[in-house]
């Protein structure tokens, strides 16, 4: 039976820098990082954008390969497919994400921590000497890993924390079902992002763009399926597809789930603690969470690393955790949340008047900031959410 | 019951189950009969419509 201080369920963005932070903070410790899939990052379930800001507290994306494309405005498209262009500076990056992925875990290797790819925890247990005894298998063979603690990374599956008792389940209306194409020969400005918003292109959601280079993008969409016509994901997707691109080389294609939610009620247990999707800490109003769950896998690492130096793995200790992403970022969700629900009483009529006044100021004084402003002058009851979210 | 051949196991109907019926094993994906009430909260979220209910 193996016998390892930290144990890390998955090896996307949260777990690889859990598993690095962590060993850089103790080297001591013996850190595994365990991964379903042959390979870090691939199968990729992902529309791949990240912001500048965060991602530069982790990597610089300046010249690296695991780039695709940089980013420097946004475009709205309302539901009357009437386009408003927002002037940003460095708004942020494509990433190629099995690139990136492996980047990260590679890291984590090199700071020491052990990785085992085409590796699933399927199960496990407390013992009554304060560890977890985790049932594994994969390449090497099934055994049983026996850990002072375990970080569950593994995304929105998130059964780790299930098998600890924390509640990781969703409601239906919080719940984005994805779907996106790998497109190629197709006409678009390739240093933009594109959302669309309407709900026959994708209700309670938003359809994108995302270049990955010049021709070529993520072509996908997310919809609550509550709202839906009861069409799924993908159906919506090819629809969108045909009417935009019909001429498009779909050379790829993934399909997945996005939790847009708030932060799950509590994130850590007696030698447990979860990170990144599996903890829902994905921004619920943008759907965006690779920054999240770095930032989280870096506050996790550093978290048990002091634990198991000072001997003490308990629930009490490691609480330590969730109240630091809280401040960081979790409370800031809980507004956003609000913004979504409020958002959700608007309808197409809405998205095209507010595309309409957008458009009547020049563009390079177009910023998200008033954009807002002007959501908020077209549709007053959203003034309470707005209050809220700034006080 | 789940049509593998156009499930993608990408885990997404696994936290909608409020009795964790659904299985990712060894990127397979499985319902456990016993478990599953039928409540249907999987089906319509699945974005490739790969999970339905069956009569036993």
């Amino acid at each position: 039976m193996p016998d390892v201080d930290l144990l890390v369920v998955g090896a996307g963005p949260a777990g690889a820098v859990a598993a690095a932070q962590a060993k850089r903070a103790a080297p001591e410790l013996d850190v595994v990082l365990l991964e379903r899939d042959r390979a870090v990052g691939a199968p990729v379930r992902c529309a791949e954008g990240v912001g500048d800001a965060g991602l530069r507290e982790f990597a610089n994306p300046d010249g690296a390969p695991w780039v695709a494309r940089k980013i420097s405005r946004v475009i709205f498209i309302a539901p009357d497919d009437s386009e408003v262009r927002v002037a940003e500076r460095d708004v942020g990056w494509i990433l190629d994400r099995t690139r990136f992925d492996a980047h990260l875990a590679a890291e984590a290797v090199a700071a020491g921590a052990e990785l085992l790819v085409g590796t699933e925890a399927s199960g496990m247990t407390r013992t009554p000497d304060g560890r977890w005894h985790v049932a594994v298998r994969g390449l090497r063979g099934a055994s049983t890993y026996r850990a002072k603690v375990v970080i569950g990374a593994d995304g929105v599956e998130a059964m780790v924390g299930r098998w600890a008792g924390l509640d990781t389940r969703v409601p239906a209306r919080d719940m984005e079902s994805c779907a996106q194409y790998v497109v190629q020969g197709i006409d678009f400005d390739p240093d933009a992002i594109y959302l669309q918003f309407g709900d026959a292109v994708a209700p309670g959601g938003y359809a994108w763009i995302f270049p990955k280079g010049v021709g070529i993008a993520n072509v996908g969409l997310g919809l609550v399926a509550l709202k839906s016509d009861g069409r799924n994901a993908r159906q919506y997707l090819d629809a969108w597809m045909d009417r935009r691109y019909p001429n498009g080389a779909r050379t790829g294609y993934t399909v997945g789930g996005v939790i847009v939610h708030t932060t799950v009620q509590q994130t850590y247990a007696d030698g447990l603690l979860v990170a990144g999707d599996a903890a829902h800490m994905i921004n619920p109003l943008s759907g965006g969470g690779i920054v999240n769950a770095m930032k989280a896998g870096r506050l996790a690492g550093c978290t048990v690393a002091a634990a198991i130096r000072a001997g003490d793995t308990s629930a009490r200790r490691l609480a330590a955790y969730h109240h630091a992403w809280m401040e960081l970022l979790g409370q800031d969700h809980v507004k956003y949340y609000r913004i979504k629900r409020a958002l959700e009483s608007v309808d197409d009529a809405f998205f095209n008047a507010l595309a309409r006044t957008v458009n009547a100021i020049p563009a390079e004084r177009r910023t998200l900031g008033r954009i807002f402003a002007h959501a908020l002058v077209q549709h007053p009851q959203l003034i309470p959410v707005a209050a809220r979210f700034f006080i | 019951m789940v049509d593998l051949a156009v499930c993608d196991r990408c885990g997404l109907c696994l936290p909608l189950c409020p009795p964790a019926a659904i299985h990712l094993a060894l990127s397979d994906l499985l319902v456990d009969r016993q478990t599953c009430t039928g409540c249907r909260k999987c089906v319509a979220p699945c974005p490739v419509g790969a999970l339905a209910m069956v009569d036993a």
